[in-house]
């Protein structure tokens, strides 16, 4: 089973619901400061798969990925008593997973295995083993289609670090320039040229998959 | 509206995360390079859109939850803490050692002033020996002046 869209969907004992309108992310954070453990549980419901799926878009590995995005929510939860609402609350997490994700890629460099495809064996990063998600597809076309991803993957994970980041909180974070921009410290500016060059890159990488 | 413009803005359009304004339109129906572009970008785009993410195990809540309250039970952090700082440990060795040297370095001098002005009981072996050490010169001249009355002696009996 795998998932497309990174669409939060909450669902804890906390509501957001106030008089006045939806507090923000921020605000909830804060009730999340002051000791309210089931603003901080709504929050860990609302980020799971975003954080799952970002740190697997940079680590290449669903284990390390969810040991990632866990490892986020236990520095969320231990930096709650100094969290200001003086930015938005996804901006301060991103920029706790991307510290994360870079600094594990640096340390693991040299230990990822090569990217192998087989029928019989189940993804050796993933884990997953050969599902038919189409039952009119046959296993070859299932293959190819497989093929085709991990084709993709390595072509994103090729880029440089800052425009991978980019790409990934840009295409599949659904982030806009000005958050991508705080996230990694750089003019709004400077973020939409690496953005540009990036999927200019892609554009001639991934030509032949078109 | 130039090419440069519409190109930063090219990301977010061909990933459908906002429309095309008028001026960017028109631009496009003069823009050859622009509007091919664009398409490209649309169809690579698409091509990442196959790129998905496993869903997260059901252990995963588990874990978290797990890891969570093992944080909160962890006792506060109290004023030992700050010892975990490395340029703080650092700096409190430093200042620590520097303090014990001190201390040593200090009762040495003051141990070294003491063992000079200690004086021995008289009458005991160390004392006569410390006397004849200090009196050296003294009891050379006395000497001499034996020395000297056996000579007067030999003038008087001649």
């Amino acid at each position: 089973m795998l998932m497309a869209a990174t669409t939060p969907q909450p669902s804890s004992a906390f509501s957001p619901a106030v008089v006045g309108g939806e507090p923000s992310d921020a605000e909830i954070m804060l009730r999340a400061k002051v000791g309210d453990s089931s603003a901080f549980d709504y929050l860990v419901q609302k980020y799971r798969r975003p954080m799952i799926s970002f740190m697997y878009r940079m680590v290449r590995n669903a284990a390390a990925a969810e040991d990632l995005a866990q490892e986020v929510f236990l520095r969320v939860y231990r930096s709650r008593a100094s969290y200001e609402a003086s930015a938005k609350f996804t901006t301060w997490l991103y920029r706790i997973a991307t510290n994360l994700a870079v600094n594990h890629a640096r340390d693991t460099r040299h230990e990822r295995p090569e990217v192998q495809v087989s029928l019989d064996e189940p993804d050796q990063e993933s884990g997953a083993t050969l599902e038919l998600p189409d039952g009119n597809l046959t296993a070859e076309q299932v293959m190819v289609r497989r093929e085709r991803m991990l084709a993709i993957r390595s072509k994103v994970e090729a880029l440089p670090e800052q425009q991978r980041l980019a790409v990934v909180m840009h295409k599949y974070q659904q982030m806009d320039y000005k958050q991508i921009a705080e996230v990694l410290k750089k003019s709004e500016s400077a973020t939409k040229s690496l953005l540009f060059r990036a999927y200019e890159t892609l554009r001639e990488q991934l030509k032949e998959f078109v | 509206m130039n090419c440069n413009e519409i190109r930063e803005r090219m990301p977010d359009v061909a990933a459908g995360f906002s429309e095309l304004t008028v001026d960017e339109g028109k631009h496009l129906e003069s823009c050859g390079a622009c509007a091919e572009q664009l398409q490209a970008m649309r169809s690579t785009m698409t091509v990442l859109d196959e790129w998905q993410v496993p869903e997260p195990t059901p252990y995963f809540d588990v874990r978290l939850q797990a890891r969570l309250r093992e944080e909160m039970a962890k006792p506060q952090a109290g004023w030992l803490h700050w010892f975990r700082r490395p340029v703080l440990a650092a700096a409190l060795t430093v200042i620590l050692g520097v303090g014990v040297g001190l201390f040593f370095a200090r009762g040495k001098i003051s141990n070294h002033g003491q063992e000079a002005t200690i004086v021995e009981q008289p009458g005991t072996a160390v004392s006569d020996l410390q006397a004849l050490e200090n009196n050296h010169d003294m009891y050379s001249d006395f000497e001499m002046l034996d020395d000297l009355d056996v000579q007067q002696d030999v003038v008087a009996n001649p």
